[in-house]
């Protein structure tokens, strides 16, 4: 009882603080206004959609409800308690928070200098357009009726689940399938992993039949990212040399490719697909001149110095020094898209060609993984001093691995300068690297199918949430905090980094049974 | 003819001599070994003749050849392999991927070969597994080679040092404390098999070992270490009896 209260009031004041501060960003506005648009809620012109913040209050706090119920035993009065308490001090904090900017600004003081979110129709929004007080019990009451209200779902849910029949015959289906005499013959069968990539690989190539022209627009540029995640992959998540300048590689790709086939500031005009080969060849290469110098530092002093190489192409890219040979801050136009028998790609057909690049990289990185060079980038990652005890000159293999992440990148710098038929400076700032890294903590490390997820999470999930475009940077901060708190190794890690960052836990029993032992 | 053979070699960390004015030789298939106390400069030796620590006197000679200024790697190439006192494997590796990087002098493949698959490449590679599994059988790891190296118990980790050692297939072996931690009986089994290295696949065995029961046992020859000085050589009859070692060991009342 009393720990129900003590662990509601403390999840409370959590939900609280985050409900503040999702209004101080102004997230209710924007959130608000696409559920009510997705349910059809009349949006009044003054306030905003305040149906649409209703309704965002009251999922919130079903859910907090919700986690309230796994508080404590599993019973209906600790569940409400839990909930109720909940509900009480989060409809506290925001009520509060809600009197207190009401009141503010009623008296005229403005707040926006400070807080730039918070203006007059923005709390006029959060107090539904009504009074003060009104607004204010609106929004305390939706808070604490769904607090318990998600507690008791919870509740019964789980009690549902506990007594369920179905679920229980879903598990015996499920058994008997996978005990079948063709399930067993399919799992036998070597083969039968060739035919799941078959399938695998006709989906892929039948998703951009069902996408419209946006869609495929978009999804390209989620491709063009996996390609870098498949790069810097090789060099962060193999070799263990963690590489902040990415980008550098993905902007020598796209100028190579910009300044061969745009007729200006150079009149070369040379076409694609040769050009496409050279701008690979140009990143390796200057990845491997970068490498020269640098690839004798270790760990931290290299993420610091890649880090500047990033910046100091972006500048030099920029620079006017070097405007007449590479453009300037306009950057280059007119660059040659793909195009076969005279034939320029549409969305579509760039998407496979982007779809063919992916699958061609992810059968090197699957070859150089499970060779003699993918163990001993390994080995380097693991510990260096004794790789090279193994007769692995770590320099050479460093060097190596630089080269081939700069390739790929490369390859995906060449691919998006031809697709937009323009690159400039701002294509390539150190956002994009920092996208780059995120995408492979997000997703997994070291691991071909995290990099595809995390591409989607972090390059796909925005462009489905197009509004919340301005908050990109605050859901990416969150959600990488999020992730290393929860689930450290990624979303579809590799079985070795997973083994790693968990094999300390294994063994020791967990502290309840400990203290169950001793009563 | 000597194998290995350090003259004079001298390593100084600031004012301090680690390794002063050691010269051993160590003949061609025999099993040698270097005692002292702690921080005798014994492990420091076993660094300057690998590579690691540049030494800044005298020279390290194998089959004759002049080991000075060569990088580790270099060195490992030649012929020479080493484990270490406290186990360093490779943690999130498997056993099987840990002896095939201890094979990478052996194989050739390289990145071109890596990235397209080549036939040449795939043959090697199935060669390298073969190989990896019998080493793996030879020191009593069978089916273990795709468990991760520290899921393995202590005492299999320290064997599978060991192999990954000899996939090198080194002339010489350099072995840091292979007893340590280890009970007698562990201990016996690993002096057996040390021999068995010399006896069966004719590697030359350099030890430093703290465990006087095994020093003793395999040994044909013994150099003692203290404050980085070799203060005397010998069999280990002459060592037994030797005042200085004695001295060095218990103190100068005992000798």
């Amino acid at each position: 009882m009393k720990e129900n209260i003590k662990q509601g009031t403390r999840s409370g004041m959590i939900f609280g603080i985050v409900l503040i501060f999702i209004i101080l960003f102004g997230l209710t506005t924007t959130l608000s206004d696409i559920i009510g648009d997705f349910l059809g809620f009349n949006s009044n012109s003054r306030t905003g959609n305040t149906g649409g913040l209703m309704l965002l209050f009251a999922v919130i706090a079903l859910w907090a409800g919700s986690r309230a119920a796994s508080f404590d035993k599993f019973n209906l009065k600790s569940t409400l308690i839990s909930g109720a308490s909940v509900g009480l001090v989060m409809g506290i904090f925001v009520g509060v928070f809600t009197l207190l900017v009401g009141t503010l600004d009623a008296a005229n003081i403005e707040m926006r200098d400070y807080l730039v979110q918070l203006n007059r129709q923005s709390i006029q929004f959060l107090l539904y357009g009504r009074s003060l007080w009104t607004g204010t019990l609106i929004s305390f009451g939706i808070l604490l009726v769904f607090a318990i209200l998600g507690g008791l779902l919870a509740y019964f849910l789980e009690e549902w689940k506990a007594g369920d029949k179905i679920q229980k015959r879903y598990i015996l289906i499920k058994g008997k399938v996978l005990d079948s005499d063709l399930a067993q013959r399919y799992q036998n069968n070597p083969r039968s992993r060739w035919i799941s990539y078959g399938i695998l690989l006709v989906i892929v190539f039948l998703i951009p039949q069902f996408l419209g022209k946006y869609w495929n627009y978009a999804m390209g540029t989620v491709g063009i990212y996996v390609l870098m995640g498949l790069g810097l992959n090789i060099v962060v998540g193999l070799a263990g040399l963690l590489d902040l300048g990415y980008v550098a590689f993905f902007a020598i790709g796209a100028y190579t490719a910009g300044l061969l086939t745009a007729p200006a500031p150079l009149p070369l005009q040379i076409g694609f697909w040769p050009v496409l080969i050279f701008s690979i060849i140009m990143a390796a290469f200057a990845g491997i001149l970068l490498g020269i110098p640098v690839l004798r530092m270790r760990g931290d002093y290299l993420a610091i110095v890649t880090l500047g190489f990033g910046e100091i192409i972006r500048v030099l890219i920029r620079s006017d020094m070097l405007a007449p040979y590479v453009g300037g801050p306009q950057g280059i136009r007119d660059i040659a898209g793909p195009s076969l028998f005279g034939i320029l790609f549409n969305e579509k057909a760039y998407l496979y060609l982007i779809i063919c690049a992916i699958l061609l990289i992810i059968l090197f990185t699957n070859y150089l993984q499970n060779s003699r060079v993918g163990r001993a980038w390994m080995a380097m990652r693991e510990d260096e001093t004794v790789a090279q005890a193994m007769g692995i000159n770590t320099l050479y293999y460093k060097l190596m691995a630089f080269a081939t992440g700069a390739a790929f990148a490369g390859l995906g710098g060449a691919l998006f300068a031809a697709r937009n038929q323009y690159t400039g400076p701002a294509d390539h700032t150190l956002m994009v690297s920092i996208n780059v890294l995120s995408l492979l903590i997000v997703g997994g490390m070291g691991s071909i199918p995290g990099v595809i997820v995390g591409a989607f999470v972090l390059k796909g999930l925005p462009e489905i949430l197009r509004e919340l475009d301005l908050y990109r940077l605050l859901v990416f901060g969150g959600l990488l905090v999020l992730m290393m708190i929860i689930r450290p190794e990624g979303i579809w890690p590799a079985p070795r980094r997973m083994m790693e960052l968990h094999d300390k836990v294994d063994g020791v029993p967990p502290e309840d049974s400990l203290v169950g032992e001793e009563g | 003819m000597s194998i290995l053979e350090t003259r004079g070699v001298t390593k100084r960390f600031g004012g301090l001599s680690a390794v002063d004015n050691v010269t051993i030789q160590v003949p061609e298939g025999s099993i040698y070994a270097i005692i002292g106390p702690n921080g005798a400069g014994k492990t420091t030796l076993y660094n300057c003749i690998t590579g690691f620590y540049p030494s800044d006197e005298g020279e390290m000679l194998f089959q004759g050849e002049s080991l000075v200024g060569l990088s580790p790697d270099r060195i490992t190439k030649k012929g020479i392999s080493r484990t270490y006192q406290n186990i360093r494997l490779f943690p999130a590796m498997t056993a099987l991927e840990n002896i095939l990087v201890g094979a990478h002098p052996q194989l050739k493949s390289n990145w071109f070969d890596a990235i397209l698959h080549t036939p040449r490449q795939r043959a090697e590679e199935k060669k390298a597994l073969e190989d990896a599994q019998d080493l793996l059988n030879f020191v009593g790891l069978k089916g273990k080679g795709d468990l991760f190296a520290s899921g393995l118990p202590y005492g299999e980790q320290r064997r599978l040092e060991m192999a990954r050692a000899l996939a090198n297939k080194p002339k010489i072996i350099l072995l840091d404390e292979p007893t340590a931690g280890m009970n007698p009986n562990e201990s016996v089994t690993m002096m057996r098999f040390i021999e068995s290295l010399r006896d069966e696949l004719g590697i030359t065995i350099l030890l430093i070992e703290h465990d006087m029961k095994v020093v003793m046992g395999i040994s044909e020859f013994i150099y003692v270490l203290d404050f980085g000085q070799l203060i005397a050589k010998g069999t280990p009859g002459e060592i037994q009896k030797n005042s200085q070692v004695i001295e060095s060991y218990l103190g100068r009342g005992a000798a």
